[in-house]
C-alpha cells in the first residue's frame, strides 16, 4: 500500500514537472495542422538561429573535449599545487548562475575590459559576436567532460600504459589504444552532457550575444524572443525542435552510460 | 645475454631508495630480487625495464649500454603485480598487441599468438575479455603478452602475490619449468623468501636500498653474510645467546644432563614446535611430525638441547 502511494507520488511529481509540460508543447505544435507547422518550421529567423546553434556547438564541443581530456590527464597524472587549484576552479561554472558567467564575460570582453581592450587594439571584437556565444558556451560546460573522465583515469592507473610501452608502443599509440580506449565511453557521456548544455544555454548567451536577429540569435534566444513578441506558436515550434534535439542527445547519453556501467560492473 | 648493473643509485626527494647497486645477472638464470617492502627491489626492476629514470649508474644488456634507452626500445618483457590486462581487448588482442606494434603481418601474427596461447594453456579463452578470466589465467595471459615480443629478458614484479596459495603454488612450478624450457633470463621481485627459494636459482637480497648478499638459495641460507639475511631467510631462534635456526637444534628427552624444560608444544601438521627454557632463556626447536612422536615432549618435562 505504502509502496503504491510512493510510486503514485513519484509519477505525479515527474509527470507534473516534466512529462505534462513537455507533452503540452508538442500538443500545441501539432494542433493547428500541417500547413501552419511547415510555415513555422521554415521561418527564416528560426532556421538561421538553429544554424547558429549548430555552428556554436560544432566549435565549443570539440574544444571542451580537448580541454576536458587534457586537463583530466594533467590533474590526475601530474598532481601539484597548480593542478589542485585548477581542479577546484573547473567546478566554478557548475556552482554559479549562468547569468553571472554572462555578466562577468561581458565585463572582461567589453572594449574597456581587461581582455577586451588588448583584443580591441588588435581589431578583434569578441562581444556581441559569434565568438562571444562560443566563449560563453565553453565556459558554462567546462567541467562536464573532465568530471566524467577524471575518476576513471584515477582507477585506470598507469600500469596498462607502461606495459604497452615495454611492448614497443610509442606515446601516441599508447594514448590512442590504451588511454583513450579506456576512457572512451566516459568521454562520450561527458560530450553528450556538454552538447545538451551548449545547445540549451540561455542566460549567459543572452548577456554576451546582444541577441541580434540573424546574427547572434541562437535557438534558445529565438524561442524566448518569440514568446516576448507574442508569437507563441513560433515559440512552441522552436521549443519542440530544441526538445527533440535534446532527446536525441539524451538517448546517446543513456547508451554511453549503459556501456560505462557494463565496463565497471565487470571490472576485476 | 647477461644484465650488468653498475653503481645504480636512485632517490625520491630526500629518500635514497637505491644506493650504488652493482650486480651481474648471468644469462639464462632465474634471479630473485628478495627483500622487505621498501627495500628498493621494485624500483630496481623498473629501472632495468626503463620505466623509471636513475640518478646515477649504468644498465647494460649483453654488453649494450641501455641506460638512456627508452623502455619501448629495450625489448624487455615486463609483468606487473596486477598483470595490467588491457581490459578493452580480448585475450587474443592482448597477446597480439606487441606484434601489432611491430607490424608483424596478420597471418603470422595469428599463428604466433595461437602458439603462445597454447604455451600458456589459454587457447580456449582467446575470445574472452580479461575480466572473464581468473587471477591465474590473467597472469598467464600477461606472461604470453610479454613473451610475444620475444624479449631477451623477462621481468616479473611480485608475480604470485595476488593469487591464493594453491594457484600460486601451481604457477610457481609452471613458471619455473617454462623459464627452463625457454632459457630466457628472468628477474622476479618478491618479498616472500620461500617463493624466491623455490623459483629462483640465484638470490639477490636487498635491504634499505643496498645488496646484503648474492648467491644460490642454498648458499645464502646456509652461509648468511649478515644478520639481516640470517633473520630474513628463515625461522630464527636464540640458543645460549647466539642466533640459530630452530631445525639446527636437537632435542633429547631422556638420559643425563637434562637442564632444559619444555614450556610449550605447538603442532602445525608436519612441523612441531617445541618451546624450551634453559637458564632463563627461551628457544624453540623445530621437529618433524615423526620426530615428535618418537620423543613425545610433554609440557613441564626435563629435556636436553644441543646444536646439530
Amino acid at each position: 500500500m505504502r509502496r503504491h502511494l510512493l510510486r503514485g507520488l513519484v509519477l505525479v511529481y515527474v509527470g507534473a514537472l516534466i512529462a505534462f509540460p513537455l507533452g503540452f508543447i508538442f500538443e500545441q505544435v501539432a494542433s493547428p495542422g500541417w500547413s501552419a507547422l511547415s510555415a513555422a518550421l521554415s521561418n527564416r529567423e528560426m532556421t538561421s538561429a538553429i544554424w547558429l546553434t549548430v555552428r556554436v556547438a560544432l566549435v565549443a564541443v570539440p574544444l571542451n573535449i580537448a580541454f576536458g581530456v587534457g586537463a583530466s590527464l594533467w590533474i590526475v597524472r601530474h598532481p601539484s599545487r597548480f593542478t589542485r587549484l585548477l581542479d577546484a576552479l573547473i567546478d566554478v561554472p557548475l556552482a554559479i548562475s549562468p547569468i553571472i558567467i554572462g555578466v562577468s564575460l561581458e565585463l572582461a570582453y567589453a572594449q574597456n575590459g581587461w581582455i577586451g581592450r588588448p583584443l580591441a587594439a588588435w581589431g578583434i571584437h569578441v562581444l556581441f559576436d559569434y565568438w562571444a556565444i562560443v566563449t560563453a558556451s565553453i565556459f558554462v560546460s567546462l567541467p562536464l567532460v573532465s568530471r566524467q573522465v577524471m575518476p576513471l583515469l584515477r582507477t585506470l592507473g598507469t600500469h596498462q600504459e607502461q606495459t604497452a610501452q615495454t611492448l614497443g608502443a610509442g606515446r601516441l599509440r599508447v594514448f590512442l589504444t590504451i588511454t583513450m580506449r579506456s576512457i572512451m565511453w566516459a568521454t562520450a557521456y561527458g560530450v553528450s552532457l556538454t552538447m545538451a548544455r551548449v545547445i540549451g544555454e540561455y542566460g549567459a548567451v543572452l548577456v554576451v550575444s546582444g541577441n541580434i536577429a540573424y546574427v547572434t540569435e541562437t535557438l534558445t534566444l529565438n524561442i524566448g524572443n518569440n514568446f516576448e513578441n507574442f508569437s507563441a506558436y513560433q515559440g512552441f515550434v522552436g521549443a519542440s525542435v530544441l526538445a527533440l534535439a535534446s532527446i536525441v542527445v539524451l538517448m546517446v547519453l543513456s547508451y554511453a552510460r549503459h556501456r560505462e556501467r557494463l565496463r565497471h560492473e565487470y571490472r576485476p | 645475454m647477461s644484465i650488468v648493473l653498475r653503481d645504480i643509485s636512485k632517490s625520491f626527494g630526500s629518500r635514497c631508495v637505491l644506493d650504488r647497486i652493482s650486480d651481474e645477472i648471468p644469462s639464462g638464470s632465474m634471479t630473485a630480487l628478495l627483500g622487505p617492502s621498501g627495500s628498493g627491489k621494485s624500483t630496481l626492476l623498473r629501472i632495468i625495464a626503463g620505466l623509471e629514470t636513475l640518478d646515477d649508474g649504468v644498465v647494460e644488456l649483453h654488453g649494450r649500454d641501455v641506460t638512456r634507452v627508452e623502455a619501448r626500445h629495450r625489448r624487455i618483457g615486463f609483468c606487473f603485480q596486477d598483470y595490467a590486462p588491457f581490459n578493452q581487448m580480448t585475450v587474443h588482442d592482448n597477446v597480439a598487441y606487441g606484434l601489432k606494434v611491430r607490424h608483424v603481418p596478420s597471418t603470422q601474427r595469428r599463428r604466433e599468438v595461437d602458439e603462445l596461447l597454447r604455451l600458456v594453456r589459454l587457447s580456449d579463452f582467446a575470445d574472452r575479455y580479461p575480466r572473464q578470466l581468473s587471477g591465474g589465467q590473467r597472469q598467464r595471459m600477461a606472461l604470453a603478452r610479454a613473451l610475444a615480443i620475444k624479449p631477451e629478458v623477462l621481468l616479473l614484479d611480485e608475480p604470485f602475490a595476488a593469487l591464493d596459495a594453491q594457484v600460486s603454488g601451481e604457477l610457481r612450478e609452471w613458471v619455473r619449468s617454462l623459464q627452463r624450457e625457454l632459457g630466457i633470463t628472468t628477474i622476479l621481485v618478491t618479498h616472500n623468501q620461500s617463493e624466491a627459494m623455490e623459483v629462483a636459482d640465484r638470490l639477490v637480497i636487498l635491504n634499505d636500498g643496498r645488496i646484503e648478499q648474492v648467491g644460490t638459495p642454498d648458499h645464502v641460507y646456509d652461509a648468511p653474510a649478515t644478520d639481516f639475511v640470517h633473520s630474513f631467510l628463515g625461522p630464527l631462534t636464540r640458543w645460549r645467546g647466539a642466533p640459530v635456526r630452530p631445525h639446527d637444534l636437537v632435542l633429547r628427552t631422556s638420559g643425563e644432563g637434562c637442564d632444559a624444560r619444555v614450556v610449550d608444544v605447538v603442532r602445525l601438521g608436519f612441523e612441531v614446535r617445541v618451546v624450551v627454557e634453559e637458564g632463563g632463556e627461551r628457544s624453540w626447536v623445530q621437529l618433524t611430525h615423526g620426530e615428535a612422536r618418537e620423543l613425545d615432549p610433554v609440557v613441564g618435562a626435563p629435556v636436553a638441547v644441543r646444536r646439530r
